[in-house]
């Protein structure tokens, strides 16, 4: 365990940004974002979640992956140059579980490649929560503010200072790089233990419950309870483009004259053009078919085919959508409660 | 090459590319006429005929900027003489109002301009898109609403 | 006399019992002491549901449309702001007046739910918020605290020019006294009066953080185009790429889409999960459109025409017409 002095954190940034990308937490008026650090940003490591999840450093809400040129023998494709290696500091533990998530679906076969890369590339530091707030529910899914299993190097908050643990060899050769900044930190061992347990005792429960939740919903595909919240969708994607776990993308082409390039883009569960197939056809055709698809993919289809939920309780979906059709009501509607309320 | 030297030299090579939407019954026509006149105007404007004025939508507008336009003119007949009747008085309304909207969000109102030419102006069409052409160059090629891809 | 919340329950019970309306549309409490949501309420026994609070800021109105397709008749509760959007819909002939039943409810504003946590501290520890008077009272762990209602508003309650509904069938309280609100286009002003760079500057800041989400679209009572010009993809005016050049795109016809019908409710704003002030476009718009084609205030008049659906022979230009 090392720990570096608050003070040295101006330093800490410069002395990364030399080596590689570093995307920090910052304050952009108001809401805060995980951005290319550049001298004289306002960094905020005390705000909880950034609005945007950290997902989309390595899930980009647009990213070119073809580019080409027509020429008289066909087609002339060009490499897309990687970014290169990166520092993502400040990844909360809720959020890294996202990424984790999102790992299942990249990564399997067919492997995204530049996903890939970007995930080697990149030494994530997870930062443990010390004061988690009303619309945090991680537990919920058996995950602990105070750890974050996975990432590379983990920081934790203990006021004046901030201690770090490496867990992996990236984690490693991050410490010996910044070794000149940091300060023996076993003594302080006992303080990291309590501030990570404060951590998950302060996260509150909301009375939900999600045990067998899954297997609950493997019938309840047709059940009448998707006719009546969804009525109050508007349908927007706040939802999904702010949930860590939501990964549906579209792909389209942008061509000029001879040349073109292919991107990939975010794109929704929420909007009706989402399934809208060539023929006019839409398999989901009113918003209530949609929101279904978004709960029973995060609480049933994605655990069939990973063991795990496809929510980490962030919050943000409770904090941002602007009817509140969020993840605790639904779980609640659904009957994942046990006792009382929020 | 050095930066400042590119620079400069794309400068020097950049002609200004203006897309001037022009009603079928009467500004087409006084181009027509410009051009039957022998009247020179520069060769920086590309014309679309557009049945009348009020057809351009600010949505054509801004297609025509992302897709390398420097300038962008909307010409129809005088209030009074349209084709339609009221066409060019809904295309007052809303163009003035657009063009405001434009200049709100940092682009230059040289960019954006609407005019009257009718059928037997042929000298007012030359002029203008003599006066056009040198107002665009005079601000450089239009990098704000570009589509840089 | 305020509105309470036993009167909304009584008034909706006789709507269903007397066959008023087929669906009443209300607002229900979330989880959270600032969530108040829309409710569909069809039966008796979810009228118990109904709420009326500090944090019932969502405009009903905007369900119509959808709801409209299957009930003959709806009826539902309209705050000042919501009134102005009835009038939009009819005035769009989107709706017919004989479909809707309107309860009115005169209304001092809408709490903001981050000025409160800011002021109490300890947000974790909020259990309610309820308004008596001129107050907010704030129910915490630690006992009570109280508001002066007036700094605690939503941003767009104060520049509210219609507390009271001015389209209703039926209004559950007495009127309220107008109360000072703050001059709508002081920031657009601002921004005229800044530089070519520093405008661009601001609007593509704001625009390239935007989301492209739609909920500023999908809220705005005067967005109601059967299909989206955004989500046409024969031809696609708005490519799916998060660019500047198309969010510019996106941005600057979404407000020119609304201008002369945007009621300013500043519903975009409140929604919008990246803070993008785009009341600063719309107010832009109706500020522009009162000075070159006379004072228009969308909402008010379903009859009047909207200024862009208009024109008068000596109209005047923002270009030269020599
Ligand atoms: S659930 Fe909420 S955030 Fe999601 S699409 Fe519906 S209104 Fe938007
Ligand atoms: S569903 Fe909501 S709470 Fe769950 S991970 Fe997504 S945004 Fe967070
Ligand atoms: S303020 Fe926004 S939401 Fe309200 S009418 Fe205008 S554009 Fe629509
Ligand atoms: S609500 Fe905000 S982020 Fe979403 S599309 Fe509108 S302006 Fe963009």
């Amino acid at each position: 365990m090392k720990k570096l002095k608050k003070e040295k954190l101006t330093e800490l940034w410069s002395l990364l940004a030399e080596r590689t990308s570093l995307y920090l937490p910052v304050d952009e008026g108001g809401s805060v974002n995980f951005l290319p650090w550049e001298k004289g940003m306002e960094v905020d490591l005390d705000a909880l979640n950034s609005t945007i999840p950290p997902k989309s450093i390595f899930f980009q809400q647009t990213e070119v992956y073809l580019q080409y040129t027509t020429e008289e023998d066909g087609l002339k494709f060009e490499e897309i140059t990687p970014q290169g290696p990166a520092v993502l500091f400040g990844v909360r533990p809720c959020d890294l579980k996202g990424i984790q998530l999102l790992d299942n679906v990249f990564l399997q076969e067919p492997e995204d490649s530049l996903y890939k890369q970007r995930r080697l590339e990149t030494t994530i530091v997870a930062l443990t929560c010390t004061k988690p707030d009303s619309s945090c529910f991680c537990t919920l899914f058996d995950i602990d503010p105070g750890a974050a299993p996975g990432a590379d190097l983990l920081a934790t908050d203990l006021g004046e200072e901030f201690v770090f643990t490496a867990q992996s060899e990236k984690g490693e050769s991050l410490l010996e790089a910044i070794a000149t900044l940091l300060e023996d930190a076993e003594a302080d061992s006992k303080a990291v233990e309590e501030v990570r347990r404060q951590a998950k005792a302060a996260v509150p429960t909301h009375g939900l419950d999600v045990e067998g939740l899954k297997e609950k919903l493997d019938s309840m595909f047709d059940d009448p309870i998707w006719g009546t919240f969804y009525r109050r969708c508007l349908g927007c994607g706040t939802c999904t483009y702010l949930c860590p776990t939501c990964h549906c993308f579209d792909i389209q082409d942008h061509t000029r004259g001879e040349e073109g390039l292919r991107f990939r883009c975010w794109d929704s569960c929420m909007f009706g053009e989402f399934t809208l197939m060539a023929s006019g056809h839409n398999p989901r055709p009113t918003q209530k078919e949609r929101v279904r698809n978004r709960f029973l993919h995060k609480l049933n289809y994605y655990p069939k085919n990973f063991e795990s939920y496809a929510c980490v309780g962030c919050g943000r979906c409770v904090r941002k959508c602007p009817v509140n059709l969020d993840m605790i009501e639904v779980i609640k509607a659904l009957g994942g409660v046990t006792s009382g309320s929020c | 090459m050095s930066v400042t030297e590119k620079s400069l030299q794309e400068k020097q090579a950049w002609e200004p590319l203006i897309v001037a939407f022009c009603c079928n019954w009467c500004s087409y026509a006084g181009g027509d006429l410009a051009g039957t006149s022998r009247m020179p105007y520069p060769a920086n404007i590309r014309v679309i005929r557009v049945p009348c004025s009020s057809r351009v939508n600010p949505m054509m507008v801004l297609r025509a900027f992302q897709r390398g336009a420097d300038g962008v003119l909307v010409a129809g007949c005088h209030p009074g003489d349209c084709h339609y009747t009221s066409g060019n008085y809904y295309t007052r309304r809303r163009m003035s109002v657009f063009r405001r909207l434009l200049e709100y969000t940092g682009i230059e109102p040289e960019r954006f301009q609407v005019t009257w030419i009718s059928g037997s102006e042929g000298a007012k069409f030359a002029q203008v898109m003599n006066r056009v052409t040198e107002e665009v160059r005079a601000l450089g090629p239009n990098r704000k609403l570009r589509d840089a891809r | 006399m305020k509105p309470t919340v036993d009167k909304l329950k009584e008034i909706a019970a006789e709507t269903l019992v007397g066959k008023k309306a087929e669906l009443i549309l209300g607002w229900q409490k979330g989880s959270f002491w600032w969530q108040s949501f829309p409710a569909f309420i069809e039966k008796q026994e979810e009228l118990d549901s109904l709420t009326w609070d500090p944090f019932c800021v969502a405009n009903l109105s905007i369900y119509l449309l959808e709801e409209l397709k299957r009930k003959k008749k709806v009826a539902l509760f309209v705050k000042g702001c919501d009134a102005l959007a009835i009038n939009r819909l009819l005035q769009d002939k989107c709706i017919e007046r004989e479909q809707v039943l309107l309860y009115g409810l005169p209304c001092k504003g809408m709490a903001d739910r981050a000025k409160i946590e800011a002021a109490v501290g300890e947000e974790l520890s909020i259990r309610e918020v309820r308004r008596d008077g001129d107050e907010f009272i704030v129910l915490t762990d630690n006992g009570e605290q109280h508001l002066d209602a007036s700094n605690y508003l939503l941003d767009k309650c104060l520049s509210c020019r219609y507390p009271n509904p001015i389209v209703y069938d039926q209004l559950l309280a007495q009127e309220i006294d107008t109360f000072p609100v703050k001059e709508r286009f002081q920031s657009v002003v601002k921004l005229e009066n800044s530089t070519f760079e520093e405008r661009y500057l601001y609007w593509s800041g704001h625009f390239n953080r935007c989301l492209r989400c739609f909920a500023c679209r999908n809220v705005c009572p005067a967005c109601n185009c059967r299909e989206c010009i955004f989500d046409q993809n024969e031809p696609r005016w708005l490519g799916k790429a998060n660019i500047l050049s198309e969010n510019q795109f996106c941005h600057l016809i979404r407000a020119y889409h609304v201008a002369g019908r945007c009621i300013d409710c500043g519903e975009c704003q409140r929604v919008c999960p990246m803070d993008i002030p785009l009341q600063e476009l719309n107010r832009k718009l109706i500020k522009d459109l009162n000075e070159l084609y006379g004072d228009y205030d969308a909402g008010t008049d379903p009859e009047e025409p909207q200024p862009l659906g208009t024109f008068k022979l000596d109209d005047p230009a923002s270009f030269s017409e020599s």
